[in-house]
């Protein structure tokens, strides 16, 4: 660790403890408390990344987690940023993009060579055409390219979370004019959260000017508050609708509702466009701090400072204090403009070149040295140049307020020439920005406007009173007298790579040739550039970005505005995103029973349910021949009562209801304004004015939204509609057998005559309350029993000891959907889908056009009038054994080889063990559909496969069984 | 992350709500509008750049179908209420009867 520097007061690491850790295969040592990239340069190291495209060498820039040079891959974690995280001990660390080691990249060489045919969007325009260059081109330019590297057998499926947080106002950032905020805020009796993406409270007080002067007392007094929520290392991603915060810490995210926000982000140091600016050792004067007070390491030995304001000039002091050699200072404004009280001191031993700027930096793999040349007034270079030697160019010319928050909250900026400050206006009620966020750098200023602020939000929240207007003027007032901090912008010519883009490796000269190439909108230059679309999301590049953009455009910067801000402002994980795998099932009263016999399980809708016990033909037999139990209590189960509910069934249904009798079961389906089917089930008339009424399993949920939207807005008077689905279990008890089982375990008259086909009943079966739908899905001579929940099980293992005298067998959703496609009956959303109308769909019997009104019916009447195209009707295909695939197409055979023409596709499809045939439903055009017998052609395998249309069920048409 | 104020249960999360489209009274007498009118009412939508009137379900809680009366460029939320029956006689529902 040659570059440290002995103990400071306000480093943040612990020199009791080292920590061992790898980077690069080499092993390295850290102190407790230091970042990855803070203990890579205290050991000396300045080449920490190589770039997106060029594979240039790449070093520390911000130290503020923003830019991408220090990205680096942490164990099977890509993209980390390597001044952010704290290292750990056996941590191991590499460097991203490197071909093959950091140290000798070889297709760093080639690239230069390349260069000049990679223009911006180079690919665009020359690798599409013959077309397989693309193919070709493509896999070298994602292999040269790119970030970290995804293992996806390794990524982490566990540890991450989320967790909602409220306060009454939020704070974003815990610098000076936040922790202010903060503090007045609470001080009003709200309830306060405090977010900082650093790992200590501060913000710039811990890295300039005298960190003691007013730090421990401010943290101090966060510390003692009751009210005030601190979260540290937490980097605020977006805001959303409703003062809607999204947050991530490490695995963590965080959803925070704002009662109001303040911002108080800081600002971004600017880089400046030079050539080679992107060397190892060109770093923004603010990074050298952060490495100095933080960490006490020494960022270089010999440095240049090139500043454009006075902080820089607190850079250049702070680096001799620390025994850094400040061997140039150069500013690009005049003597007077500077109100530094360190000029004197250092201009007695410093060579201080006034009206200057750097235009080159050189060097191989970190930077040896700088040309400094002077600035005439518009920017351009005039002789002489100074060549310095260096081995670290710090760059303090100005700042981007940190705003894309407030750009998110609907903020809008406008841009003060004068000052090169961006200034906010429609400001939403309960948004405010305070400190350098809001362009405010003196150190009083920020704290007055950050209390400013944080009352205002509170009183937004409805927490004590709202400051005066007067005193915003005065804050403002003030401000406008500092001096500016942000030089006017200046971009000298020069040759070579002068980077503007550190993510993408975006040059100067790209973003010119993209305005000429017509490219010449901000939104635009950003999609044909790819300019503040890497990792740093436009920290480091917007603000040059639109400068750029407005000269090349000869336009001002107000008129170039500046690209829409979106969440995430910062990268974030897919697994914060995901948060817990949480999917929530819903099983049934007999669920267990269904795992204790080894039932293959399927996912239908939310519902778990039994695909099959064991051999689903076996099953179907069972209930063929002789009895066979299913558990259906996923299907939807609604009790209507009142005097008006024939007339809501009229409405709902597109069947009629208003004579059905009391003890009568009736089959119905339901269209949507359109006329599109949307469910189906059976509904009892269980007393003169009660009813009870099922739905398909998939629609139960929003049959029971669909009712009450109709319910709630006219139609519900004189009825009550009670969702009655959680509360009943319900078995399906189906087979020639099925009435001589019933028999042993009910009193009631079970007889054809006494309960005949279609009809309902209530009485107690295996001792437990029963409602009783005589009903038949699969064709065959059928109870479906509904009891309450609680009894299921009980009912289900009492009707199946009954059963085995008979050779019952439980049958499971697979056997359902073969005995249901013997007897041709449809399944809504199976079948149809979201063009599918009763009258297509072989429903055309329940449509009743001539009731008074029903929903569907205006459209229907149209579907009639002008007749139905398609067709829903049952197949068989002769001569096979093995079924098609539901969703396979139907073909018309094209004469001369001309390709086939689609015409339909297969709904379902099955073999039935009953018939020894493959049977299905299918959608023809309607002149196929309506001819018994007529040949189509299903589409498998890359050849035709010849079926046949089957009009009616192919099992039992007549339905006889259904009534024996 | 909207805010909606449930008539019955009061400010709750939008992701306890369904979405119901915007307010479309139905015709009185569907059977006596044109295919025209009848295609209107079906499938178009006024799609306002500004405050819309529209349904919402609590679906996660008390289960009420309410208007909302939203911006839709700034998500403001400035009314939300129950359906009454005076609303059906309203000028929307003269306008969409044609």
């Amino acid at each position: 660790m040659a570059e440290r520097l002995p103990p400071r007061t306000g480093e943040v690491i612990d020199r009791e403890e080292e920590l061992r850790f790898q980077f690069d295969g080499e092993d390295y040592l850290a102190f407790s408390g230091d970042t990855i990239a803070s203990a890579l340069a205290a050991t000396g190291v300045r080449v920490f990344s190589r770039s997106f495209k060029y594979h240039r060498p790449r070093g520390l820039l911000c130290c503020a987690g923003h830019c991408p040079n220090c990205l680096v891959q942490v164990g099977e974690e890509p993209n980390v940023r390597a001044c952010r995280r704290r290292v750990e001990a056996g941590m191991r660390v590499e460097p991203q993009n490197v071909t093959p080691t950091l140290k000798r990249d070889w297709l760093a060489p080639v690239m230069r060579a390349l260069s000049p045919f990679m223009s911006v969007g180079f690919y665009y325009k020359t690798l599409y055409r013959p077309s397989w260059v693309w193919k070709l081109g493509e896999p070298l330019l994602r292999a040269a390219t790119g970030l970290g590297k995804v293992s996806v057998p390794k990524i982490p499926s566990e540890g991450f979370d989320k967790q909602y947080l409220r306060g009454d106002v939020v704070v974003v950032g815990a610098g000076p004019a936040g922790m202010s905020a903060t503090l007045s805020a609470a001080g009003q009796g709200a309830s306060v959260l405090l977010l900082d993406e650093n790992g200590q409270l501060g913000g710039h007080l811990r890295t300039t000017g005298d960190t003691q002067q007013r730090l421990p007392s401010l943290l101090e007094k966060v510390r003692a508050a009751g009210n005030i929520r601190v979260f540290t290392e937490t980097t605020v991603t977006g805001w959303f609708d409703h003062s809607w915060l999204a947050a991530v810490r490490g695995h963590r995210l965080y959803k925070i509702r704002a009662g109001a926000v303040v911002l108080a982000s800081g600002a971004l140091e600017r880089p400046l466009l030079f050539e080679n600016n992107d060397l190892p050792g060109v770093m923004l004067g603010s990074a050298a701090q952060r490495l100095l007070r933080l960490h006490s390491v020494k960022p270089g030995q010999r440095a240049v400072v090139m500043t454009a304001n006075d902080d820089g000039w607190e850079v250049a002091a702070d680096l001799r204090a620390a025994g850094v050699e400040v061997v140039a200072m150069a500013d690009e404004r005049e003597r007077a403009a500077s109100s530094s009280a360190r000029v004197d001191a250092l201009s007695a031993d410093v060579p201080v070149f006034w009206r200057h700027t750097v235009a080159a930096a050189h060097g191989g793999s970190a930077v040896q040295a700088a040309t400094i040349v002077p600035l005439d007034g518009d920017g351009d270079t005039q002789a002489p140049r100074h060549r310095q030697d260096c081995d670290l160019l710090l760059v303090s010319v100005g700042w981007t307020p940190n705003t894309g928050l407030a750009y998110q909250a609907g903020v809008r900026f406008g841009f003060d020439e004068k000052r090169a400050e961006l200034t906010a206006r429609d400001m939403p009620e309960n948004f405010a920005i305070a400190g350098r966020a809001a362009g405010t750098h003196l150190l009083e200023h920020e704290l007055a406007e950050g209390a400013l602020a944080g009352r205002s939000m509170a009183a937004a929240a409805g927490r004590g009173d709202a400051p005066a207007a007067a005193q915003w003027t005065q804050v403002q007032e003030e401000k406008a007298a500092e001096p500016a901090r942000s030089a006017p912008w200046v971009s000298v010519a020069g040759a070579g790579k002068r980077f503007l883009c550190y993510c993408e490796d975006v040059t100067e000269k790209d973003l010119y040739t993209a305005v000429a190439e017509g490219y010449d909108s901000i939104e635009l230059l950003k999609r044909y550039s790819t300019i503040s679309m890497g990792p740093c999301q436009g920290k480091m590049c917007s603000m040059n970005a639109v400068h750029l953009c407005a000269r090349a455009n000869a336009a001002s910067v107000d008129e170039t505005g500046s690209t829409k801000s979106r969440p995430p402002l910062q990268p974030i994980s897919l697994g914060a995103l995901a948060g817990q795998n949480m999917e929530p099932v819903r099983v049934t009263p007999v669920h267990d029973w269904h795992l204790e016999r080894g039932a293959k399980m399927m996912v239908a809708g939310l519902w778990l349910r039994p695909e099959r016990y064991g051999d689903p033909a076996g099953e179907v037999r069972a209930v063929r021949e002789r009895v066979g139990v299913i558990d259906v209590s996923t299907l939807g189960k609604y009790k209507l009562t009142g005097p008006s509910v024939p007339d809501i069934l009229e409405k709902i249904y597109i069947n009629r209801w208003r004579k059905l009798a009391v003890g009568r079961v009736r089959y119905g389906a339901m269209c949507n304004t359109e006329g599109i089917v949307m469910d189906d089930g059976v509904t009892a008339r269980v007393g003169e004015q009660e009813w009870y009424m099922t739905t398909t399993s998939g629609g139960a949920g929003s049959v029971n939204e669909w009712m009450q939207w109709w319910m709630q807005s006219g139609w519900g008077e004189g009825v009550q509609l009670l969702n009655r689905t959680d509360d009943f279990a319900a078995v399906n008890l189906a087979g020639p057998q099925a009435r001589a089982l019933l028999q042993k375990l009910t009193g009631l008259q079970l007889g054809n005559d006494q309960f005949p086909y279609m009809h309902a009943r209530s009485g107690a079966v295996a001792g437990v309350p029963c409602r009783l739908l005589r009903i038949g899905f699969t064709g065959e001579l059928s109870y479906e029993l509904h009891c309450p929940s609680s009894y299921g099980r009980h009912l289900w293992e009492r009707l199946l000891a009954a059963g085995e005298q008979f050779g019952i067998l439980p049958f499971g959703v697979e056997a359902q959907r073969v005995l249901r496609l013997e007897k041709g009956h449809l399944i809504i959303g199976q079948d149809t889908d979201a063009l599918s109308n009763p009258i297509a769909a072989e429903l055309s019997w329940a449509v009743k056009l001539d009731k008074e009104d029903f929903l569907g019916q205006r459209s229907l009447i149209r579907v009639t009038e002008r007749g139905v195209r398609q067709r829903l009707v049952g197949f068989t295909v002769p001569g096979v054994s093995v079924a098609p695939e539901e969703g396979l197409q139907i073909v018309a055979l094209g004469s001369n080889g001309k390709r086939p023409e689609i015409i339909g596709w297969v709904s379902s499809c099955r073999f039935s063990p009953t018939l020894n045939e493959v049977i299905g439903l299918c959608w023809l055009p309607s002149e196929i559909a309506e001819t018994d017998g007529a040949e189509f052609n299903i589409w498998r395998d890359e050849r035709p496969l010849a079926a046949r249309v089957h009009h009616g069920a192919v099992y039992d048409p007549e339905g006889a069984r259904l009534r024996s | 992350m909207l805010i909606l104020n449930c008539p019955n249960c009061g400010e709750r999360n939008v992701s306890e709500f369904r979405n119901g489209g915007e307010y479309r009274p139905r015709p009185a007498c569907p059977r006596e509008k044109d295919d025209l009118q009848w295609a209107e009412y079906v499938y178009l939508r006024s799609n306002v750049s500004g405050v819309q009137k529209e349904w919402w379900y609590h679906r996660a809680g008390c289960g009420l179908w309410f208007l909302a009366e939203r911006h839709t460029k700034t998500n403001e939320i400035t009314a939300t209420y129950r359906w009454r029956p005076a609303a059906a006689s309203s000028e929307e529902e003269r306008k969409a009867d044609g």
